[in-house]
């Protein structure tokens, strides 16, 4: 369920691409895969649209593991870094 | 990848464990600092906007929808309050005001033994302010200048609407302009004539414009409404309710417009620019420019002013940068007002960090100044605070950015549909919170170079 009660203010890019449009509330996407997240997120989705949805769901998985994959990374990265920082800082004089 | 519910239920908790981790690490090493161990305070600082990034990338593994939409829907409804019970508070703090001002005018010259100055700046601007977000905002209901101005027999009339919010976000500028440039917070006699005039203007502007005047205009009465959207018990609908703090911006399902958007920056700035002007740093700042000739008071007001249009600038860049991580098409001017509620938690956590100490250092003062207000005894008892409130001072900041980070995060779901594009929408905002920690930390760091008076 949703906060907005209307769908938000939009602009489109100045390039004049093509957006993907809802076809419920008009609302424009970047690409096709939002829409058919939004779509079968905010309204009731017909047959077709549901099998959009779940393929858009299975490709965004993939794309959010290797996300996930980069916020591990980062966070041992910032993990290692405040362990160097800690011991720099706990042996320098004064 | 998480969708067997066991799967997603373990990623979840350890999310949350694992987040909840780089705070308590931090605290520890805040606790070395304060007791005087060599740490310098570059790592305490980096080690803050750590713990941020860290609350960022974490909070970006929860991507369960629903488990994101449902946490800041948990709570209670709680009884209503006896109407008899408000209307006594409501009068009594009527009657305290001008008892308060007499009393500031007839007391003591010192700051520090004058019920007014103490009344103002230690029991409301940093007690009272405390409980607008720790408890709720009881404002509306106390302030006592709003139960006087429907007294007076003038025509109401409507507040213009193009003018929208923007009388509040110079009101409160020039709020704090007056506290950082005038002897206001020294000099009781003063400070008795500035509560004068608000009293004079806020009650004129009142009676004729109504509640709009509190809505648009008091920059007090919309600091502590939006504080009050922080806190656990708010006033919904249906009566009063107790949930999560911060959980009622979570759900703000309002769209912030500039003037708000301006107001809420503002307010987070101004309770960074009191901590500011106190450094020694600072003093050392003015005196280098009172040497070539610039008063000190020109270089606090254009930092006051520049500073606020500066975060404001880099708020607004990254609202607009937000159109090109998510990808989305939704305006930068929606973007702003949408994601607006999530800088409340750090003006909060900024407020506390900045007045813990005051109040809990002058709470016995007050308490000995209140018995006799005309001629309170000569040693005054004063706290000195523990060494361990260094380490929850630097601990409010970090959880006010923490708990930001968690409403923007909220709000980012609720915008966008999936999982990908929310999180990668809250890249420009982590980056500014990063950036914003990073400086509150080191100005909490600094040296204080004057105390209250
Ligand atoms: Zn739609």
């Amino acid at each position: 369920m949703s906060l907005q009660s209307h769908p938000p203010e939009t602009t489109l890019s100045d390039d004049g691409t093509t957006a993907a449009v809802c076809p419920y509330c008009d609302r424009p996407f970047v690409t096709e895969r939002q829409r058919a997240l939004h779509v079968g997120e905010r309204h009731n989705a017909t047959e077709a649209e549901r099998r959009a949805y779940e393929a858009a769901r299975d490709a965004e998985s993939d794309e959010l593991f290797r996300l996930h994959l980069k916020v591990i990374f980062a966070v041992g990265l910032l993990y290692a870094a405040s362990i160097v920082g800690g011991v720099v800082a706990f042996s320098l004089p004064g | 990848m998480s969708r067997h519910p066991l799967l997603r239920a373990c990623t979840t908790v350890l999310a949350l464990l694992v987040s909840a981790a780089p705070v308590a690490a931090h605290a520890g090493s805040v606790g070395l600092a304060s007791r005087g161990a060599p740490v310098p305070s570059w790592s305490v600082i980096a080690a803050g906007a750590a713990a941020v990034g860290a609350s960022f990338l974490f909070t970006s593994l929860l991507t369960d929808r629903q488990f994101v939409e449902r946490v800041p829907r948990r709570g209670w409804s709680l009884p209503p309050v006896a109407p008899i019970f408000v209307g006594v508070v409501r009068w009594t703090a009527v009657a305290a005001v001008p008892l308060v001002i007499v009393a500031g005018v007839i007391g003591p010259d010192e700051p520090v033994a004058n019920l007014l100055t103490l009344v103002v700046w230690i029991a409301w601007w940093a007690g009272y302010t405390m409980t607008t977000y720790v408890v709720g905002n009881t404002w509306p209901a106390l302030n006592p200048w709003r139960t006087v101005a429907p007294l007076f027999p003038v025509e109401p009339r409507s507040l213009p609407r193009r003018v929208g919010s923007w009388p509040s976000v110079a009101g409160l500028l020039a709020l704090v302009a007056l506290e950082v440039l005038s002897p206001v917070t020294g000099d009781p006699r003063l400070l008795a004539a500035a509560v004068v005039g608000y009293s004079l203007v806020t009650v004129a502007g009142a009676a004729a414009f109504g509640d709009a005047w509190f809505d648009r205009v008091d920059p007090v009465a919309r600091m502590f409404a939006l504080y009050g959207r922080f806190a656990p018990i708010r006033r919904t609908d249906a009566g009063l309710h107790i949930g999560l703090p911060g959980a009622g911006l979570a759900r703000d399902s309002t769209v912030y417009d500039p003037d708000d958007v301006a107001f809420v920056v503002a307010l987070v700035w101004v309770t960074t620019f009191d901590g500011l002007v106190a450094t020694a740093a600072w003093e050392r700042l003015t005196d280098a420019t009172a040497a070539v000739g610039v008063p000190a008071s020109a270089v606090t007001l254009s930092g006051l002013l520049g500073g606020f249009g500066c975060f404001l600038g880099c708020y607004w860049l990254a609202a607009r940068w937000v159109r090109r991580t998510a990808p989305t098409y939704v305006t930068t001017r929606y973007l702003a007002g949408w994601f607006a509620p999530a800088l409340v938690p750090i003006a909060a956590g900024y407020h506390f960090a900045h007045f813990v100490g005051y109040l809990t250092g002058f709470a016995p003062t007050i308490a000995a100044v209140a018995v006799d207000p005309v001629s309170p005894p000569a040693s005054l008892p004063v706290l000195s605070p523990p060494g361990w409130f260094g380490a929850l001072v630097l601990l409010a900041i970090i959880v006010g950015h923490v708990v930001a980070v968690w409403v923007a995060h909220a709000r980012a779901f609720d915008l966008f549909a999936g999982r990908v594009q929310p999180i990668r929408s809250q890249y420009p905002f982590a980056g500014v919170a990063v950036c914003y920690t990073t400086v509150s930390l080191w100005i909490v760091a600094q040296p204080i170079a004057t105390g209250i008076s």
